[in-house]
């Protein structure tokens, strides 16, 4: 198990972040999604042992959370989703310092950055000063100090982000390049769910400090439920309400598609039983190709 | 811009503990002081007051030689007030503040600014690490200018004098160089990166270290002059280093108040910078 966390607690004073996570997960790429404020970022703070949590135990590359902090941050990479840079230095020497700082020796420090900025696309810009980078080669930068000591971890906090979506696409496929590697796993948290769907195979979704879904994605999308999508001609008022005691969420589109998520247990046939019940025309009923989007609509609300 | 020139590789090595964690961030941090215009100068500028007194030890030691055959009282002679006037000297004070100003205003608030503080504390370092290595960057610039010449003067007047009869008769001399150079640099460097840590803006940061030292000093003369009383002098940051450094080197402070008062107000700074700074590094803001 990569990451096994039990119970952990987190409150910013009187406000909780986190209220029992249950987490263990497995090697391969994953994604860490949630709506603003799920606890994304301070579950990840907690991970690399930024804040300590108030309760709970967890372990991360096999070491305590609570007590192997400097072990955990040696075998792990973080790339930040704000701009980091020291003013002043050009690409090389900041990659290097950092995997110096984790641990490697100065001169392999510096040959690896060398390689891991090529890799980043930053080879040709390696000796600019930071200050002079665009938005997109800060991003690549923060990338490459975050896999120069060669981390078994690989922890992306938004890492598409402030991109344009040439730039996006090439960091994407970094990470699928990297996560394809089967000894190193990675841990991205991102708003963009099609960015998390493209690269990661399992996904965790917390909402409001809980974890509200997590395993494999093609397992979440498949079992979970089937999404249906129909048309109907009346009051549709109470046949949604119905549907909905019956465990269905049912999301209506600006153009009055209505979008059923059913339950995996439950016969489809209920659903026509009920519109003759409350004399609802069916119009349009089309078996819909489930995507992150709806798993994540499911279990944290279209408004999410 | 094309990416994956190369694919992904891993690297071969093996990471280990470091014996020093903060040994690279000095390293950096005394790096990237030279790079900044006018440092080198600056830096160059303040050894003029070491080499004017070793220049002084040759020549009181000459002059010594031929002391049979000249009247008068002696007009240079190397002992602790030598020493201390040396260390005292309101040039090199400046100059070293001058250098804070330069190599340590940004120190912490540059990582503050721009978010370098998560990077570091990403990896395996603690939070002391951290400050020794951003700390041993002052160190290095102050002992250099405190420590390294007291200790050079001795070794010259030994050399020039041929007989160790100088240590002889001051033996404490070492003790009272190491200390005060200690005291001086501890100062300065708590005093920049507590300010340091202030704020994300290094002029602010240049501005306050500069403001503040001087303005005790001016508040200082202000009271002085009016009021008459020597216990103003504990308001001026300079002073109670002077008024300190006198007790090192077992000479009459400058002004009759106890050093003891000036030291305590000395190590009070050097304690509230140590607060200061163990609540505003840290790898992630919290906001309560």
């Amino acid at each position: 198990m990569i990451i096994e966390l039990k119970n952990i607690h987190f409150s910013y004073g009187q406000t909780p972040a986190l209220r029992g996570i249950d987490l263990s997960l497995e090697e391969g790429a994953t994604g860490l999604l949630g709506p603003n404020g799920a606890g994304k970022s301070t579950l990840l703070r907690i991970l690399l042992g930024f804040l300590p949590p108030q309760q709970g135990e967890g372990r991360v590359l096999g070491f305590d959370i609570k007590q192997e902090q400097p072990s955990i941050r040696r075998y792990v990479g973080y790339m930040p989703e704000d701009d980091c840079l020291i003013p002043g230095l050009d690409a090389v020497t900041f990659t290097a310092h950092f995997g110096e700082l984790s641990g490697m020796p100065r001169q392999e420090a510096m040959k690896r950055a060398h390689e891991v900025l090529f890799y980043v696309g930053l080879g040709e810009s390696r000796y600019r000063l930071l200050e002079t980078y665009s938005a997109g080669m800060r991003q690549r930068l923060k990338l490459a100090q975050a896999i120069v000591h060669d981390p078994k971890l690989l922890f992306l906090d938004e890492p598409t982000s402030n991109l344009d979506p040439q730039g996006r696409q090439e960091i994407l496929e970094l990470i699928q390049d990297i996560s394809s590697r089967k000894d190193i796993q990675v841990l991205i948290s991102s708003h963009i769910l099609s960015d998390i769907e493209s690269v990661c195979s399992s996904v965790v979704i917390l909402n409001k400090g809980l974890v509200v879904t997590q395993g494999k994605l093609s397992e979440l999308k498949r079992l979970d439920f089937r999404l249906y999508e129909l048309k109907i001609k009346g009051d549709g008022e109470g046949f949604k309400m119905r549907l909905g005691e019956l465990g269905c969420k049912v999301e209506e589109t600006e153009d009055k598609l209505l979008r059923l998520f059913v339950p995996s247990d439950m016969d489809i046939l209920e659903v026509f039983r009920i519109a003759a019940e409350e004399k609802i025309q069916v119009r349009h009923f089309v078996r819909s190709q489930t995507s992150l989007e709806d798993l994540f609509a499911k279990v944290v609300g279209a408004d999410g | 811009m094309t990416i994956r020139e190369k694919g992904y590789t891993h690297w071969e090595g093996e990471l280990r503990a470091r014996r020093l964690a903060w040994w690279p961030i000095t390293r950096l941090g005394i790096r990237l002081a030279f790079k900044k215009k006018y440092f080198k100068f600056i830096y160059a500028g303040a050894f003029g007051p070491a080499f004017a007194f070793i220049v002084g030890i040759y020549i009181a030691e000459r002059v010594e030689d031929f002391q049979s055959m000249l009247r008068g009282p002696r007009v240079l002679e190397v002992n602790p007030k030598y020493f201390l006037t040396y260390f005292n000297s309101d040039f090199l004070l400046f100059m070293m503040l001058m250098i804070m100003l330069v190599s340590g205003a940004g120190l912490i608030s540059d990582d503050l600014k721009y978010n370098a503080l998560q990077l570091y504390f990403a990896r395996p370092l603690a939070k002391k690490d951290y400050l020794m290595g951003k700390m041993a960057v002052l160190v290095f610039f102050l002992l250099s200018l405190t420590l390294v010449p007291g200790l050079l003067f001795i070794v010259f007047k030994l050399l020039f004098a041929g007989s160790f009869s100088f240590l002889a008769t001051y033996p404490w001399l070492p003790t009272a160089v190491v200390a005060s150079s200690l005291l001086t640099t501890a100062f300065f460097c708590l005093y920049t990166l507590l300010l340091s840590s202030l704020s994300r803006n290094r002029r602010y940061v240049s501005i306050l270290i500069f403001a503040i030292y001087v303005a005790s000093d001016i508040f200082f003369g202000f009271f002085y002059e009016n009021f008459r009383k020597p216990g103003f002098v504990l308001l001026s940051l300079k002073r109670n280093l002077q008024q300190t450094g006198a007790f090192f080197f077992q000479q009459k402070p400058p002004y009759p108040v106890s050093w003891l008062y000036s030291f305590l107000i000395l190590v009070g700074i050097c304690l509230v910078a140590v607060l200061v700074l163990r609540r505003k590094v840290r790898g992630v803001e919290v906001v309560r």
